[in-house]
């Protein structure tokens, strides 16, 4: 797709939208669906809808709420959170989804992500990957949204991941995330320069700056959460920043 | 004083009996309730004066009311609606107006550099003008993000006093709170309650400010009408009936080797000499509406606070409590003498501030509570563990004392009450659990 993507992404804990700060400590903001439509109308060029404690709880209710968001809005939509087996993603891809982006069961069950991609094409599979730093250019892919180790390397992970079918990865930076400190480039270059498929950046996005930055780390979207939820910057806003900066966006 | 006994196996047929039939232990009541807001039970004790604390002693539980509704949940219930906050806030400053200096430090704020002491000292100095005196009891073991956020917090502007006990001495009384009492974070608890009232008096700061309120996690409720901290708990004025991990300060000068200087840092406070320096001790949650998760917020806003970077054993939580590599372990005792793990006081007390709501509070009980805390293990056993080398006297007072994990789990077993427990093809199960049918 030419131009980086701006993609606002909704945390839904139960029938709200939430935000934390390191994906802990869960404020609820409002109505996801208000949320998803508003963006929509401003010009997002996809959503994310993540299910924040689905794997924590092990249940996974976003079915509705895609329902009614894909009645009403036409860019891609990715689902994740508490996905488990080929039939929890048809049952979301037949609710709207456009997308599915799955961690802590591809993480228990690597054979899932070539299943998903087998079925539903790799292009509807996003691997979604919670990265910690845990030391200078290493990062450990975490599951549970944050909560558990696995002592996994997230680039021969996503690298494993993308030889299986992965066709995207949506790339959240724990560390970073709720924090408004910025993205983690180093974390998307290392990632981003070892494979060859869509990467998203996620987690921390502070300022329209960065979106060149990502651009430049070879990223082909941004997520962004804390930054539109609290109003503290809007998409006809980030996107106009974008292009006097130089960065193709979709107007 | 006799041999502290490795634990023994545990005569199991007690746990056999029908739930009309078992025995309770610590004073516990028999029928166990979970309340119906939150997810507590009508099993969690109340803080009692840990200086009385001894095998014998029995507990004060949380009152539940005839709905059925525990203390702490009608605690939020009127944070919520009574409570006039302006009329409190209001009091607050005029108390601050009647401490405040121009030249020395007027009040003095006891924490860890958590979310909550971080809160407490940095409102006071900020909105309140005042100039905190901090003050910190090590825990047993830092953890190394535990040890960050509190340089964090220094570094956003406290002065601080750390004071760390003997740790030759804090193994031992912790090592002898584990075998008497199950209770691994006694001594931490001691010098959390008397540190900040002894530090006033060495300072000449009357003006003490703790963070929340007790009453906010079940404490009987009429202790909230008063902000002053019951005396009680820090000041004993007769210093024959203390007791430090359930065992005389006699003993533990006869038999176990410790001379009186090794205890000045668990004592209490002298309350002749509180009461001659008007020493006055307020819960900043009495004035304030405190919402831990707020806390969190403004910490890592304002002083770059870190939730840890996984989530505790036996919880879902990373915010909370996180500085003790021991905690873990306490939660775990928690569990096995009440029924009561890290995930239900965490649950509870999120659920009360309407962060979560009880169905999700039962899914995180049912999924983490009572889980063993694996990742520090080993290292918490060496610490509890009592070599002659090191410990020339009181090894001797211990038929095995080293601690590993065969120790801990028959330990364990010992302290569990059959009417809470019991046994199902070799596994230990709740009798009642707020998941299952109560």
């Amino acid at each position: 797709m030419a131009g980086l993507r701006i993609i606002p992404r909704l945390d839904i804990k139960g029938p709200n939208l939430i935000k934390g700060i390191r994906l802990e400590g869960f404020r609820v903001v409002g109505d996801p669906h208000h949320y998803a439509l508003d963006y929509y109308r401003q010009g997002a060029d996809e959503l994310v809808f993540m299910d924040i404690v689905a794997s924590l709880y092990q249940r996974n209710n976003l079915t509705d709420i895609v329902r009614r968001a894909a009645d009403q809005i036409y860019i891609p939509i990715t689902v994740g959170g508490g996905i488990r087996s080929l039939g929890d993603v048809n049952q979301l891809l037949r609710s709207g989804a456009d997308k599915v982006a799955i961690n802590t069961a591809a993480i228990a069950r690597p054979a899932l992500i070539a299943e998903v991609s087998e079925r539903y094409g790799s292009q509807c599979m996003v691997l979604s990957v919670e990265a910690k730093r845990i030391g200078p250019g290493r990062w450990e892919a975490y599951t549970d949204n944050g909560r558990e180790h696995t002592g996994m390397d997230v680039v021969d992970w996503v690298m494993r991941a993308v030889a299986l079918g992965a066709g995207e990865v949506l790339l959240t930076a724990v560390d970073q995330e709720g924090t408004r400190k910025g993205l983690d480039h180093a974390l998307l270059q290392a990632v981003a320069s070892r494979v060859n498929v869509p990467i998203i950046a996620s987690g921390g996005f502070a300022a329209a700056p960065e979106l060149r930055q990502a651009r430049d780390a070879g990223v082909s979207g941004v997520a962004i959460a804390d930054a539109l939820h609290w109003k503290r910057t809007s998409l006809p806003q980030l996107k106009a920043d974008a292009q006097a900066l130089g960065v193709e966006v979709r107007l | 004083m006799t041999l502290i006994r490795s634990p023994e196996p545990i005569d199991l047929s007690a746990f056999d009996l029908p739930d009309g039939e078992t025995q309770t232990r610590y004073g516990l009541p028999h029928e166990v309730l979970f309340c119906k807001r939150c997810v507590i039970s009508n099993q969690r004790p109340n803080s009692a004066v840990e200086y009385q604390h001894t095998k014998a002693s029995k507990k004060a539980t949380i009152a539940f009311d005839a709905e059925g509704v525990c203390d702490a949940c009608r605690f939020s219930e009127q944070k919520r609606s009574t409570i006039d906050w302006q009329d409190r806030e209001a009091r607050l400053a005029a108390l601050c107006d009647r401490f405040r200096s121009s030249s020395g430090y007027d009040c003095l704020t006891p924490g860890s550099g958590g979310k909550d002491s971080f809160y407490a000292s940095h409102v006071l100095k900020t909105r309140f003008n005042m100039h905190p005196l901090t003050v910190t009891w090590a825990p047993h073991v830092h953890t190394e993000w535990g040890w960050r956020n509190f340089q964090a917090w220094l570094h956003a502007g406290f002065d601080n006093y750390l004071m760390t006990p003997n740790g030759r001495v804090h193994r031992l009384l912790t090592r002898l709170a584990v075998d008497n009492l199950f209770h691994p974070f006694q001594a931490f608890m001691f010098g959390q309650k008397s540190l900040a009232p002894k530090m006033a008096l060495l300072h000449d700061i009357p003006f003490v400010v703790y963070g929340e309120n007790e009453a906010e996690y079940g404490n009987p409720i009429g202790d909230t009408t008063s902000a002053r901290r019951d005396w009680s708990y820090f000041a004993a004025a007769d210093r024959s009936k203390i007791h430090l991990g359930g065992t005389s300060v006699q003993s533990l000068h006869d038999d176990f080797g410790l001379e009186e200087q090794d205890l000045l840092p668990y004592l209490p406070a002298d309350p002749v000499q509180l009461e001659r320096k008007q020493i006055e001790v307020h819960y900043l949650g009495y004035y304030l509406k405190w919402h831990p998760q707020s806390c969190y917020y403004y910490a890592v806003e304002h002083g770059g606070f870190e939730a840890s970077p996984e989530r505790t054993p036996g919880t879902y939580s990373k915010y909370n409590s996180i500085d003790d590599r021991i905690d873990d372990f306490h939660y775990y005792t928690t569990f096995a003498k009440f029924g009561i793990g890290r995930a239900t006081y965490d649950a509870a007390q999120e659920i009360r501030s309407d962060d979560i709501t009880r169905d999700e509070g039962v899914a995180l009980v049912r999924r983490y509570d009572g889980e063993f805390p694996v990742r520090f293990a080993e290292e918490i056993f060496r610490y509890l563990s009592i070599p002659a080398k090191e410990f020339p006297v009181a090894s001797k007072m211990f038929e095995s004392p080293n601690m590993d994990r065969d120790y801990f789990m028959r330990l364990t077993d010992s302290f569990r009450s059959p009417h809470l427990w019991r046994l199902e093809n070799g596994r230990w199960k709740l009798r009642h659990t707020v998941f299952g049918n109560g």
